[in-house]
């Protein structure tokens, strides 16, 4: 599934280690979100959301679903 | 600084838990051998054998405590390569017991546990490398 992460991380300049402490999560995990070869949970997808103060939608390509 | 990260936390913690447990494993192991060398017998003789098994308890609940604490993926991570190691243990564990009957000696039960140990090591890196960018 891929996803806008990296583009609204790169706006903010924000390394993946801020935004893997700021999400509560590893950066390892980042990478894999940012990469899309992993699809987060939704409490976790919402958590992204609200970190970049967008909907979950305007983050998440609902039709790159492979 | 060191980060309130709940997941970087978790991964501090079991840090800490593994190595104490190592050390306190060899803190039981040294006298439960000697104790065994000298030749102690009954009842005791079992207990004193089955003493180090106690800190290896501990890192299951340290590998537990771990699972608990960190994030999603990395429980899929430890998921996903402790069910791809049961299952190659599992195979192992029936090949060579088939091969026993055919006259292969006989080998110690330790050899699952080493076989699952090093199995879960390569699984991790290969499930890992799935995930890689």
């Amino acid at each position: 599934m891929t996803n806008r992460i990296r583009v609204l991380r790169a706006e903010r300049d924000w390394s993946q280690a801020e935004v893997a402490d700021r999400l509560g999560i590893a950066r390892q995990t980042v990478v894999a979100l940012e990469a899309g070869k992993y699809a987060p949970s939704l409490p976790l997808a919402f958590k992204i959301s609200r970190l970049f103060g967008k909907t979950v939608e305007e983050i998440f390509d609902a039709d790159s679903v492979s | 600084m060191k980060s309130s990260n709940p997941t970087a936390v978790a991964n501090r913690r079991y840090v800490v838990e593994i190595v104490v447990c190592m050390l306190a494993y060899i803190a039981v192991l040294v006298p439960a051998m000697w104790l065994l060398n000298r030749g102690i017998e009954g009842p005791l003789k079992l207990v004193v054998a089955i003493a180090p098994v106690v800190p290896v308890a501990f890192v299951f609940l340290a590998v537990l405590r771990y699972f608990a604490a960190t994030d999603e993926f990395q429980r899929r991570l430890m998921v996903e390569s402790l069910a791809i190691a049961g299952g190659i243990t599992a195979l192992l564990a029936v090949t060579y017991g088939f091969l026993q009957n055919a006259g292969l000696p006989y080998l110690s039960a330790w050899w699952t546990y080493t076989a699952f140990m090093a199995a879960w090591l390569i699984a991790r890196l290969f499930v890992s490398r799935n995930y890689d960018a």
